[in-house]
């Protein structure tokens, strides 16, 4: 019987091509668009988190109790409780963490012949933050590391540019050490970071721990211990096992570092769906427009039908099906031109320079990495069934009142 | 006569021309909302920003913004305030003078601005006085009284009531150094600000800081804040080279920038929807011409030309366009205007709109007449266009297939 | 025949490196670093008090301060404003790389921070940072003669590895009779002079010439008309400076 519906549903459809080809196209098009739409900014807000994340916070970073309100080289991660294990040794035994490493911080100021800046010092394990954030990765200028003698230092490219300094320039680095001295340290610049973290980028100055460690005379604790877990699902759990046994640290989710980026994620999912739900709906409508047209110019040919003994029920399938079909084909189409372009915007990333030059400025990568996730699919195709479903039905109710047996006798 | 076989041909096919009007003044209302609240939100940033302190038009010695020495100060700030003064279209002006200092307080030091303001005209060219968190504002005659930020208070370990040691160098380059009392602390929302700024009044400051007669800025506030630009050029020319006049587009540059990145993407997102809606009105016009085949079929066999049937199908699409478009404005607009009025409330995005220098919650759309009508005629022939297609198509039909056309 | 090749150049380089060691380049070098210990012994004395009359010349201002200092080697100093008026009592203390100041106004000891190190000493053409690291140039600078005439040598100094100094280069011309710079230019990396410190009229104050006068000229488009005088008008050199004076405590108790 389906067999028999499934010809018709086909037949009329293909009785009205240019109709149905357009159906078709609409619903492609929306789809396209909404699944570029999704992934590309997709794309870039998580890119933005993922910047943070690799270059400071990690997924969860522990900061001596009161450090990001004050803080000072005297404020140290607590590294052991007087019972409870050793820190570092929890962290290496976690199987939910993949890396974890440590730096120490303190505020600075660096110079040259010219210029003076405020600046942040992160002092670092440049080999352990290659395979935690891959820290190399944003590495614009010069090389990745502190040189064979430790004496270099890797400066964000904004800083850079307001001391006039490129790779192997020289500059001075002066700090409080742990007796609150003023101390200098005499740096060469080996390489030049974008990480688009904008903080970093205009007040980050990295150099190596050990160096960091004499000039700062500082023999042993860190100021931030930065992780790196295997899942993210994992993340609060960690938290709170850490919070639990090592409770001198306060212990911050990436989120809570930097809040304005998970609202950013959660204004972009909610704007996602607003529009999502505005597009198929108005598709609804285009599918609705047609079906009411189709199911009307052939009442009388539904009349006849159901007069030689054809059900309702199969009448209804046809329909339905003639729906499905334009609805389906238009998703499969969409999905697949959608799902190419992000495929391709994956792969090769989107330069949205092509659009403004500015958007380096306010810490958006320029090349955008297109996401692509399974749910955009399945969200899609159900919504597509929805729409088509829901349109059939409309002119199901008008059919069925208008009765067509009485029609075939009218005129 | 065309007219008018538009018109009644609009009201036979009424399913066509109500959904097509109805599709037609849904997306015209969408558009000039979403732009009125695009561009709302964007000049709501702009302006809370400009107005939060950095004020419409600044005033500074030449070379000052790029140079920001006590080199290039006003030397001659009363002059220079009765020059500007004297222009109608100034509302309030109001000098600063921004130094960089040494806050210290027990064995703690603090690297940060103190600047002097007149405290009455400052509370009318920016939110520092709205932005009181505990204590008290200044006055005029205050002394060694401070005005702190919020996070700075905090980096100080001081509250009101404490002592607060300065040092740095007056406009002479000469030492300067003072005991100041909190009288007040505010809170912008914008940490940076607020971690690094403390306010005196200024009769005081130019006291201790040997600036009597100087400033490093000038702030002024137009009577028409939306001509400040025109403004700032206009008090440029009338003040001379010795001075730097800029109004916020230059200021803040960056902050302009980033709401035009914005927007980028607003348009692109509603571009998208607006594909969507061209292939709908398409569909309902080809289906609504497509109902008439037979009779353009006759009208085609009775001597009526392919160009009259395109003028006349084209009528009745302008007909309904206009008049969802007029409607959808309408309604778009009466939604502006109304939430123009009574902005929106964002309660817990304050982080968000911090990154963008916006303090507040609050949005209002921006509800204006021009851009409302420029949407309206983009609407319109966007609508018009998307039924071109089925008018040519239709008339591709030679008459007599038309007329058999099932 | 290539191996022969190979040593042959190998011992050319030898040679030359050897020929290089012997060279009058190399041996000036030598006493490059001791006509640098020997300026620093001349200036800075076991110990001196002096006092400085100290003029700050702007493109639009002109000011004139007093002070008294007293220092131990190149570790230790203490400095008191006695003028003008209003500044009168502030005493510096600088102990090897820290710096306080105490300021009789707000009475209060400030420990200079590392990111006020850079700014203007008393409003004038010299930084903390000049304060704090006087004269370590022969611990922080490898030292070389560039030209010798009859009366001057000029010195090329170039900042060691390590040395935690912002400058690229230093010219220095140092007269032949009192082993005294009269002469000094800063470069940054770039070989792009900054500033230029003169030191002038050379008097005697007990057994030790000394020059008198100290003229700093930044010379930077931002800094233009500025320009620091450094006058000593009187000064003992070698005689016992009480410790006392060296310690915070010593910053309020001998401000007034």
């Amino acid at each position: 019987m389906y067999k028999l519906a499934l010809k018709m549903a086909w037949a009329s459809l293909g009785r009205r091509t240019v109709r149905s080809s357009m159906v078709i196209l609409m619903i492609c098009i929306s789809l396209w668009g909404l699944l570029l739409m999704q992934g590309i900014y997709d794309g870039m807000t998580e890119q933005m988190i993922a910047n943070a994340i690799r270059s400071d916070s990690g997924q969860l970073s522990l900061f001596g109790h009161g450090y990001r309100l004050d803080p000072s080289l005297q404020t140290t991660v607590v590294m052991q409780t007087k019972s409870g294990p050793k820190l570092a040794e929890y962290l290496d035994n976690d199987a939910r963490v993949s890396s974890w490493v440590k730096r120490l911080r303190q505020n600075g100021l660096v110079a040259t012949a010219h210029y003076s800046r405020n600046t942040e010092l992160f002092a670092l394990d440049s080999e352990r933050e290659k395979d935690h954030g891959g820290l190399q990765k944003y590495l614009v200028q010069g090389e990745y590391g502190f040189g064979e003698q430790q004496k270099g230092a890797i400066i964000g490219y904004k800083l850079a540019e307001k001391l006039h300094v490129r790779v192997g320039k020289k500059i001075i680095l002066s700090a409080q050490d742990a007796n609150s001295e003023v101390t200098s340290v005499a740096l060469r610049i080996t390489g030049i970071l974008k990480t688009n973290n904008l903080w970093l980028d205009e007040n980050g100055v990295f150099i190596a721990l050990a160096r960091a460690r004499t000039f700062l005379g500082m023999e042993q604790g860190v100021s931030q211990i930065s992780i790196m877990l295997h899942d993210d699902h994992t993340l609060g759990e960690l938290q709170q096992d850490l919070q639990g046994l090592f409770p001198g640290n306060d212990i911050l989710r990436w989120d809570e570092m930097y809040p304005a980026l998970m609202q950013s994620r959660v204004i972009m999912k909610g704007f996602s769906l607003v529009i999502s739900i505005m597009i198929f709906a108005i598709a609804g409508l285009g599918i609705f427009g047609v079906m009411l047209v189709s199911v009307l110019e052939r009442i009388r040919e539904f009349g006849i039908m159901l007069a030689i003994g054809t059900g309702f029920a199969q009448i209804r399938a046809v329909i339905l099906l003639e729906s499905l079909a334009m609805g389906i084909s238009g998703f499969f189409a969409g999905a697949l031109c959608g799902g190419l372009s992000l495929y391709y915007f994956k792969l090769y990333g989107l330069d949205l320079t092509l659009f403004s030059d500015a958007f380096e400025e306010f810490g958006v990568d320029a090349v955008t990495h297109a996401i692509i996730r399974p749910d955009y699919f399945i969200t899609a195709f159900v919504a597509v069934l929805l729409a088509t479903i829901v349109s059939a039905y409309f002119p199901l109710r008008i059919l069925k009142k208008s009765r067509p047996i009485e029609v075939i006798n009218e005129l | 006569m065309f007219f008018e076989l538009a018109l009644r041909n609009v009201q036979v096919n009424r399913k066509r021309s109500v959904i097509t009007l109805l599709l037609g003044t849904l997306s015209t209302a969408l558009l000039v909302f979403s732009s009125a609240w695009m561009d709302g939100s964007h000049q709501q940033m702009l302006k809370s920003a400009v107005e939060n302190y950095s004020g419409y038009i600044q005033i500074t010695g030449e070379d000052f913004r790029e140079n920001p020495s006590f080199e290039h100060l006003i030397f001659d700030l009363d002059s220079l305030q009765e020059m500007v003064a004297e222009d109608n279209e100034v509302d309030v002006l109001t000098p600063r003078f921004e130094s960089f200092v040494l806050y210290s307080v027990g064995e703690k030091g603090v690297g940060g601005m103190l600047t002097g303001i007149d405290p009455e005209k400052e509370s009318m060219v920016s939110r520092l006085h709205a932005s009181l968190k505990e204590g008290e504002y200044l006055s005029r005659g205050d002394t060694n009284q401070l005005y702190i930020g919020n996070e700075l208070a905090h980096r100080l370990h001081v509250t009101i009531g404490d002592e607060v040691a300065f040092v740095g160098s007056g406009a002479d380059y000469s030492f300067a150094a003072d005991m100041l009392i909190v009288k007040g602390i505010f809170q912008t929302g914008l940490f940076e600000f607020d971690a690094s700024s403390a306010f005196l009044a200024k009769p005081y400051f130019d006291m201790i800081m040997a600036a009597d007669n100087m400033a490093t800025h000038v702030i002024v506030l137009p009577k028409n804040t939306a001509q400040a630009d025109a403004l700032a050029g206009k008090l440029g020319e009338e003040i001379g080279a010795e001075y730097q006049c800029a109004s916020w587009l230059q200021t803040m540059a960056p902050l302009v920038k980033s709401m035009k990145l914005d927007s980028v993407f607003g348009y692109i997102t509603l571009a998208i929807i607006f594909t969507v809606i061209f292939f709908v009105v398409m569909i309902y016009t080809l289906l609504a011409v497509f109902a008439r085949i037979r009779e353009i079929g006759i009208m085609r066999a009775v001597g009526t030309t392919p160009r009259q049937i395109v003028t006349l199908l084209l009528f009745e699409s302008s007909m309904l366009g206009f008049i969802s478009v007029c409607v959808g404005g309408l309604i778009g607009a009466a939604f502006a205007w109304y939430f123009s009025l009574h902005p929106m409330v964002f309660a817990g995005m304050e982080e968000q709109f911090k990154q963008y220098g916006l303090a507040v919650s609050a949005i209002p759309t921006a509800f204006e007449p021009v851009t409302i009508l420029r949407d309206m005629l983009v609407m319109f022939v966007l609508l018009l266009l998307s039924t071109l297609y089925p008018i040519l198509h239709v008339n591709r039909y030679q008459p007599i297939e038309a007329i058999h056309h099932v | 025949m290539q191996m022969m090749d190979m040593s042959g150049f190998r011992l050319l380089v030898f040679f030359f490196i050897v020929s290089f060691l012997n060279s009058p380049l190399f041996a000036a070098a030598e006493d490059a670093g001791s006509i640098v210990k020997k300026i620093e012994e001349n200036l800075n004395g076991k110990s001196a008090v002096m006092d400085i009359e100290m003029m700050v010349k702007t493109s639009r201002s002109k000011r004139t301060m007093r002070m008294k200092s007293y220092s131990i080697g190149q570790e230790k100093s203490f400095i008191k404003v006695l003028y003008p008026r209003k500044d009168e009592g502030i005493t510096f203390l600088k102990v090897d790389n820290g710096m306080w100041q105490y300021v009789p106004r707000i009475e209060k000891v400030i420990k200079i921070p590392a990111s006020m190190m850079l700014q203007s000493w008393m409003g004038s053409d010299f930084t903390n940072d000049d304060l704090v690291k006087e004269s370590s140039l022969s611990d922080d600078y490898q030292a070389q003669v560039l030209r010798e005439t009859g009366t001057e040598y000029e010195l090329q100094l170039l900042p060691k590895d390590d040395a935690p100094v912002v400058w690229g280069k230093i010219v220095m011309s140092v007269s032949k009779q009192y082993f005294l710079p009269t002469t000094v230019a800063y470069y940054d990396e770039d070989d792009v002079l900054i500033r230029q410190l003169s030191y002038t009229d050379v008097k005697v104050f007990g057994e030790r010439h000394y020059p008198s006068r100290w003229i700093m000229v930044p010379m930077t488009s931002e800094k233009k008309g500025h320009e620091t005088i450094m006058v000593v008008s009187n000064a003992l050199f070698d005689v016992e400076v009480d410790e006392a004076y060296f310690s915070k405590r010593a910053l309020k108790r001998f401000s007034r």
